[in-house]
């Protein structure tokens, strides 16, 4: 077990570092462009250390309704992981066959509402 | 990937921009505003007897060049080709064959915003929204206007072409994406019959134009010049990613799509309708969501590091997300 700082707040040290320290200092257009992406890639880091096994979690469930598989979920997150693209590469050979599982559009949308939830919240919020 | 330095290519380059501004000529400024794997961008301030002229130069990057994009040589035949037409371009002076192993052209450098945000947001450029939705529409309709066998490069493809390109891109990732086959099986299925083919230029946009204080100056950035659906080029300003956060504006965050396809109809005679803006906006969201997925992969594979095309991988989710809602809506 690591000592503290975990990895969430690890990655908050250095976004916070670069927001308040680094980038006021920056003038160069295209540096202080990169530097704000860099940010916001620390933001995503934070965000899917703290949300991500729900979320993946939560997708591996619902994928497996859609196809109808009933085999119980894996505990262990990177074997979640692989069982998701497992699911996701079985879900999108069935859609480019033609042949679509019922509810597949509300699937992907609740889906991609979850990987935004990670990278990219506001635009979530301001959705319409 | 490395990028020269300014001392590295003057010395060629000034020997290159001999033959067309004259012997007696001196570099003045040159500084490298954009880099990057495909293309580099650089200002150049050059004292001639005329006075000093303000140019731009275009040279290749030394990263991988995208497969989809035209060559520096036929990007500055079609720049001179659309000038020629009426088009409000840089005015482009010569392809200079390479400069230091890279091939390179020079044209004007123009003033004006080119970055998105703030063309949609900044209040000193409230007059220029007024008016850049019609003056899109006309720049639209000159690029379209452009005889197709003055640029026999250009590749030509219908829908059903668009889609079967972008199939294999999906298919060069390594991952499965679902969202982005549902939004395939769907354009496929609606895929509209070839009709004609005009010159595009393939990535008009709020983002790729430069803006002044009284509109539109100059339609920049022409290395996606291709011949297909003049709908394709019309609809790609509506896709949100290219509305910079002025979601309820569709078209690029600065205006409504319904006068702007007017507009576009009334000097073309065609009869574009919005049902094939909307067939083509969810095929732009395709194309860009697909794009943003293969730029992250330059970076995965280590064609080209940074951290911008790997965070684009990430974003790609965005366009995920407006696809399945337009297909939704569209049904």
């Amino acid at each position: 077990m690591q000592d503290r700082p975990n990895a969430a707040e690890l990655a908050q040290a250095v976004r916070e570092f670069v927001e308040t320290e680094v980038l006021p200092g920056i003038d160069d257009p295209r540096l202080r462009f990169r530097t704000l992406v860099a940010v916001n890639g620390l933001g995503i880091l934070e965000r899917e250390i703290s949300l991500g096994a729900p979320l993946v979690r939560r997708e591996v469930g619902s994928l497996a309704r859609l196809l109808g598989h009933a085999d119980p979920l894996p505990e262990d997150l990177e074997e979640l992981r692989r069982r998701a693209s497992e699911l996701n590469r079985e879900l999108a050979l069935r859609i480019r066959a033609g042949d679509i599982p019922e509810g597949t559009l509300a699937h992907l949308v609740a889906t991609v509402a979850d990987k935004l939830r990670i990278a990219s919240p506001r635009y979530l919020e301001r959705y319409r | 990937m490395t990028t020269d330095g300014a001392s590295t290519i003057s010395v060629e380059l000034r020997e290159r921009l001999v033959p067309i501004f004259g012997a007696d000529i001196a570099i003045e400024r040159l500084a490298l505003l954009a880099g990057g794997a495909s293309k580099e961008a650089w200002a150049l301030d050059l004292r001639t007897p005329q006075g000093k002229r303000e140019l731009l130069v275009r040279r290749a990057g030394g990263g991988v060049i995208h497969q989809e994009t035209l060559t520096l040589e036929d990007e500055h035949r079609l720049l001179e080709v659309a000038s020629a037409a009426g088009v409000r371009v840089p005015q482009p002076y010569g392809y200079l064959g390479e400069i230091v192993g890279r091939p390179a052209f020079v044209s004007e450098r123009v003033s004006g915003e080119t970055i998105g945000r703030r063309i949609v947001q900044r209040p000193e450029l409230a007059g220029a929204r007024e008016v850049l939705p019609a003056q899109m529409a006309e720049e639209l309709a000159k690029i379209h206007a452009i005889p197709a066998e003055r640029v026999p490069f250009l590749g030509g493809i219908g829908a059903r072409d668009v889609l079967g390109r972008l199939t294999k891109e999906v298919d060069r990732l390594e991952d499965a994406h679902p969202p982005i086959e549902l939004g395939l099986a769907w354009a496929r299925q609606r895929a509209p019959e070839p009709s004609e083919t005009v010159v595009l230029h393939g990535d008009l946009r709020v983002g790729n134009l430069a803006v002044t204080a009284t509109g539109l100056g100059h339609v920049l950035d022409w290395e996606f010049g291709h011949r297909g659906d003049p709908a394709e080029d019309v609809a790609w300003p509506l896709v949100r990613a290219w509305r910079f956060g002025v979601d309820q504006l569709r078209l690029g965050g600065v205006g409504d799509v319904e006068p702007y396809l007017e507009r576009y109809n009334a000097l073309t005679g065609r009869h574009i309708t919005l049902a094939s803006l909307e067939y083509w906006e969810i095929v732009g969201n395709l194309k860009w969501a697909i794009g943003a997925l293969t730029q992250s992969r330059r970076h995965l594979s280590g064609q080209q590091r940074s951290v911008e095309l790997a965070v684009l991988g990430r974003l790609a989710a965005e366009m995920e997300f407006e696809l399945l809602h337009l297909v939704e809506r569209a049904g």
